[in-house]
């Protein structure tokens, strides 16, 4: 195997070999490498293999826009998969794979494939594979499509640093323009970042002799000198992936091979594009053998690695920097054939090994051919941001146009190739002037664009095999859209997203339409520019830190009592107390808490305040209920609805003065009332007259609830007279307990005689405490949040969100005179007195009974019609076995439901279905005895 | 109906430090904290703290938004609306925990979780960090830093600085 490596030249330390291996054979680079300049310095050409067809691939290009070599690469134990080996810095011990290919990429057994690329052109998977059923082939396929295999072992610690930054200029590209940008905004006074996906900033320099008298070594040395001098920030290895609203950019640092990737979220009051342009392929005849190469690219090998790609090349190209580069790579000791690529059809020669191309008929013998059909400025963000682009004729491509705000672009990005002019253009840029057109550009170019008809299998997209025909078929069968073309044939659909291939693609669909190609348009530019690790976007936002639920001042005690904790409505609560049988340690506390009573930590319950002179009608309109007439110290339910006036929320409201209440929304409801009061505050209403407070947080709350509960408070010693005819059900008292603020609710959320407390959350402990000592001796104790449902639904009280649903308004739960009475607007009203709210076929609130043998019904189980195909006609929203009653109950949404009490419905789960009694949803003390008591 | 107790590390203590890496984080003992709204809050309530202002005495108003303030120390005030003043006055002791962040890496660990400038001046002390939302500035001199964080999320927070501090590298 012939080594490509030149004796001088590039970036690389010869001084420091690396060794590694590629589809199991060893090979040894250079500390400056990457994995594909390494192998191809080795002599090493087939590093991967299509999509579809597999056939064999080498590089493309010498960047990001490679789209076919892709390997699965291990390290150390740590594998990475689908890394672009045109990207990837070699490092020792390396152990590279080529994906999709078996054994190897240079022999892989499914490259008989290509053999049937009749069958298998664009879209082909839409067309076959119907009969019998598209299911029986779906395994085989989805195992055959993707590219790289995933690694099941989890990378240990890989946690991406996410930070925030600011700065004057951004600017992203640290070539020829993005420097003298940076240097030019440093040097007057602005807080510059200029970052560059490369470990070295220069860009495309190193491909050039001199800049300003200068190798490119000194050049770029010299800039960033200057860069940090004037306090500039340099950031190599760091890929600016996508722009964001409020000039927000997301930069993707490097660190190192399976290192996690660092998130740098950049919001720059200025961001200047230096992004370069890429190199266009030639589209002709096998143009995808291994061998045929951009032009730009094999200059770049050259510049940067030392690496000459082959000895006998051909270079077809149509502009101005064919010649040039084709000096570059005589000078370093290749044969040259300089061909016109536009004097007829194109052809390459060859297989594995490419042995020659013919133009126009004639045969010329290379063992390489380089391509170049002309540059594409690098324009990504700029789309990102919301630019414009505007067609070139002169430059025959989509330049930068009209501007998103506080974005410039310069150099080779901006459509201006001349080194001179983009030097100038920077510095202007870079001082924050305006900039001026260039009039006169050195670079030029013939158009040269694939033809439909042409002979041949010409490839488009070379990572995903989209060949000109495909674009054909697309255009006889009528994607002509171009966003269609995209979705039919998978043009720019692969990792590279059409880094090379999209302006072909439009190109041939434009000539197919008799358009021209800015008539055709472009594709959606969408972030992130190359692919990045998942990783960065969930940061430490990971295991506990993970959407961590809120954390109760009473945790430690509930955990002393040995409290199995788990999440209720974004808090972590007690489920219930105890280690044995979790469903017989629940039983026991419902027992407990009818038979002598029960405590409970409810702190997570609402405590928002509004206050403010017009503080009675505006919860007199955020409730559906009738608000303005409750009298201070008194206590009312209710339901807060949303504008399409389902059900949103319920609870209770209490008023503690002619200017002040107090919502005592559901738990996990606190942060969506309190915006959603806040909200209509500002709309609708005077803000200046309605102030909002959510003190939630400042009062923890504890329940005594049950037969006993009365005798429990009284151990207090609370100056407060807990009997039922002066402390009524539905009213409260302000009190104080060891000198701090109590207030004392008299709620019910058990159906027994409850006592809610709520208290400062550092005094809560002593309260807790001292509950439970009095509750002990009474056979009163603490009480979990599933013994707490099993209750409230003997009751037959709702949680929203469970036992109701997304179109369920207040008369479906048997709350209709509001609607009908009350006067004043308030949330939600027009929408109940549409004709979807007066159907008389609304799924309603009931109760369902069940006999005593049977087990309690499914959650979720469909309450159906009879008859050969039964029809849903409610759902079973809560169900449990009721250790009170000794017997199932359950609580559903039924059509016509108030309707059918005494009626048996068939409750169908899963194939199964049992029969049960429609009933009033209160199982329990319909009278409400134990309530008042 | 699982028992995850054992998913979620207990609380930290009040008592608890994280000090390494260029930061400490404690949490501050803070004797009263009052929310009060009204119109004209701002000018009633004298000087407030914004951003990247420093809180200097042992009684000072943040600047939470136009027209609400979060005394921090100072006198007793009744809860309720006050008429006379045109003031909706809350205790909020109890509501928001105060951690302390200071060293000279304070300012790295807090860009970990919230976008930070101190050439980006705010009237609000108001802010996300690390997905909480909290009220956050400096206090006593420019690189000690206070949070208040809602009670209920104080251990949210307190291991989103913890892990971010343990692997805090500046930017390079």
């Amino acid at each position: 195997m012939t080594s490509h490596r030149l004796n001088m030249g590039g970036l690389i330390d010869r001084a420091r070999p690396l060794s590694f291996t590629f589809d199991g054979r060893m090979y040894t680079g250079f500390q400056g490498d990457t994995l594909a300049s390494a192998l191809l310095a080795n002599g090493v050409r087939i590093l991967g293999r299509s999509f579809k067809y597999h056939r064999p691939r080498s590089v493309w290009g010498a960047w990001f826009d490679d789209p076919n070599a892709i390997f699965d690469v291990t390290l150390n134990g740590r594998n990475l998969s689908n890394c672009l080996a045109t990207t990837t810095p070699l490092e020792r011990g390396m152990e590279a794979r080529s994906v999709n290919a078996y054994p190897s990429a240079n022999f892989d057994i499914k490259g008989g494939l290509d053999l049937f690329h009749r069958w298998l052109s664009a879209g082909f998977y839409y067309k076959t594979f119907m009969w019998p059923n598209w299911h029986l082939f779906e395994p085989t396929i989805r195992k055959m499509a993707g590219l790289g295999i995933l690694d099941r072992n989890v990378l240990d610690n890989y946690s991406s640093d996410q930070v925030h930054d600011t700065c004057d200029v951004l600017v992203v590209g640290g070539g020829a323009a993005g420097l003298a940008t940076a240097r030019e905004a440093a040097e007057t006074g602005q807080d510059v970042v200029v970052v560059d996906d490369h470990r070295e900033m220069g860009g495309g320099l190193y491909r050039t002799g001199t800049i300003e008298g200068e190798t490119p070594r000194d050049w770029v040395a010299t800039q960033i000198a200057a860069i940090q001098a004037a306090g500039g920030r340099v950031l190599v290895s760091t890929t600016a992936f996508g722009v964001y609203d409020h000039r927000l950019v997301g930069l993707a640092q490097d660190r190192g091979f399976a290192k996690p990737v660092r998130l740098i979220r950049m919001r720059a009051a200025r961001i200047v594009m230096a992004t370069g342009a890429l190199d266009r392929p030639i589209t002709f005849a096998n143009n995808d053998r291994p061998g045929v190469m951009s032009l730009d690219g094999a200059t770049e090998f050259l510049g940067r690695y030392g690496v000459l790609v082959g000895q006998n090349i051909a270079v077809l190209s149509n502009n101005s920097f064919g010649d040039p580069a084709a000096e570059q790579l005589r000078a370093a000791g290749a044969n040259i054939t300089r061909l016109n690529p536009e004097i007829g059809e194109l052809s390459a020669i060859g297989g594995k090994r490419l042995r020659g191309v013919e133009v126009a008929g004639q045969h010329y013998a290379a063992d390489t051919i380089l391509t170049s059909g002309g540059m594409t400025p690098v324009v990504h963000l700029w789309r990102h941001a919301g630019g414009k682009l505007d067609w070139s004729d002169e430059k025959q491509t989509f330049v930068p146009g009209k501007a998103p705000d506080c974005m410039t672009a310069v150099g080779a990005a901006n459509g201006i190739f001349d080194m001179i002019a983009a030097l100038d253009g920077a510095r202007i840029a870079g001082r924050g002037d305006p900039t001026s057109e260039v009039s006169v550009s050195s670079y030029k170019i013939t158009p040269l664009w694939p033809e439909p008809g042409s002979t041949g299998r010409q490839w488009i997209d070379f990572q995903h095999d989209v060949t000109l025909k495909d674009i054909e078929l697309a255009a006889r069968e009528n994607y002509v859209s171009v966003e269609h073309l995209k979705r039919y044939t998978t043009l720019g659909m692969a990792s590279d997203q059409g880094k090379t291939s999209n302006i072909a693609g439009l190109a041939a669909m434009a000539t197919l339409q008799g358009q021209t190609i800015p008539e055709t348009g472009t594709t959606t530019f969408r972030p992130p520019f190359v692919p990045v690790p998942f990783g960065i976007y969930r940061g430490h936002h990971a295991r506990q830190l993970f959407h961590p639920p809120k954390r109760l001042p009473l945790e430690m005690a509930h955990r002393e009592l040995d409290a199995a904790l788990g999440e209720y409505g974004g808090w972590l609560r007690p489920g219930w107390y105890g280690s044995g049988t979790a469903a017989s340690i629940i039983r026991d506390e419902v027992l407990m808490a009818r038979g002598s009573g029960a405590i409970l930590d409810a702190t997570p319950l609402g405590k928002i305040e509004v206050m403010g002179p017009d503080a009675e009608a505006f919860v007199n309109f955020i409730y559906y209920n009738t608000i303005k007439t409750l009298k201070t110290g008194a206590i009312r339910y209710g339901f807060m609805l949303t504008e399409q006036g389902v059900v949103y929320d319920d609870g209770v409201i209490a008023r503690l003065g002619d200017n002040r209440f107090v919502i005592s929304c559901s738990s996990s409801h606190v942060d969506g009332v309190s915006m959603s009061a806040e909200a209509w505050r500002q709309d609708g209403n005077d803000p200046d007259r309605i102030f909002v407070h959510d003190t939630t947080q400042n009062w923890a709350t504890v329940t005594v609830t049950g037969p006993m509960a009365r005798q429990v408070l009284e151990a207090l010693e609370l100056d407060v007279d807990l009997s039922a005819e002066i402390f009524s059900h539905m009213t409260f008292r302000d009190t104080s307990y060891e000198g701090e603020p109590l207030r004392i609710a008299r709620v019910s959320f058990t159906g027994d005689v409850s006592f809610e407390l709520s208290i400062r959350p550092s005094k809560v402990r002593a309260l807790w405490e001292a509950l439970n000592e009095a509750g002990k001796p009474l056979g009163v104790g603490p009480l979990g949040v599933e013994a707490l449902s099993i209750l409230r639904a003997e009751k037959g009280y709702l949680i929203i969100g469970k036992d109701t649903d997304g179109e369920t308004m207040p008369h479906d739960l048997g709350f209709s005179i509001p609607r009908l009475k009350k006067s004043a607007a308030f949330v939600g009203d027009r929408s109940l007195h549409t004709d979807v709210a007066n159907d008389p076929d609304r799924r309603q609130f009931v109760g369902l009974s069940v006999t005593a043998a049977l087990k309690p019904l499914p959650t979720g189980a469909h309450i159906v019609t009879e008859g050969d195909k039964p029809k849903s006609i409610g759902i079973v929203t809560s169900s449990y076995d009721s250790p009170t009653l000794g017997r199932p109950i359950a609580l559903g949404l039924l059509e016509r439901g108030a309707d059918r009490h005494g009626e048996t419905v068939r409750i169908w789960h899963f194939g199964e279905s049992v029969e049960a009694i429609v009933c009033a949803p209160c199982f329990y003390d319909p009278d409400g005895v134990r309530l008042n008591a | 109906m699982r028992d995850d107790r054992n998913k979620w590390d207990e609380l930290r203590g009040v008592d608890d430090i994280i000090d390494t890496n260029g930061a400490m984080v404690s949490t501050v003992s803070c004797p009263r904290q009052t929310l009060i709204s009204g119109v004209n809050v701002l000018q009633q309530t004298g000087p407030v703290i914004g951003w990247p202002d420093i809180a200097t005495s042992r009684t000072y108003s943040l600047s939470v938004r136009r027209d609400r303030v979060l005394i921090v120390g100072g006198d007793f005030r009744e809860d309720g609306w006050h008429q006379d003043l045109g003031q909706a006055v809350s205790d909020a002791s109890g509501a928001y925990t105060v951690l302390e962040i200071s060293g000279p890496n304070a300012f790295e660990l807090l860009k970990r979780g919230t976008e930070l400038s101190l050439k980006i001046p705010s009237r609000s002390v108001a802010r996300l960090a690390f997905g909480v939302g909290v009220f956050l500035y400096r206090h006593t001199n420019e690189t000690t830093f206070r949070l208040h964080v809602a009670s209920a999320q104080c251990q949210t927070m307190w291991q989103s600085l913890e892990t971010n501090l343990e692997s805090l590298e500046c930017v390079s």
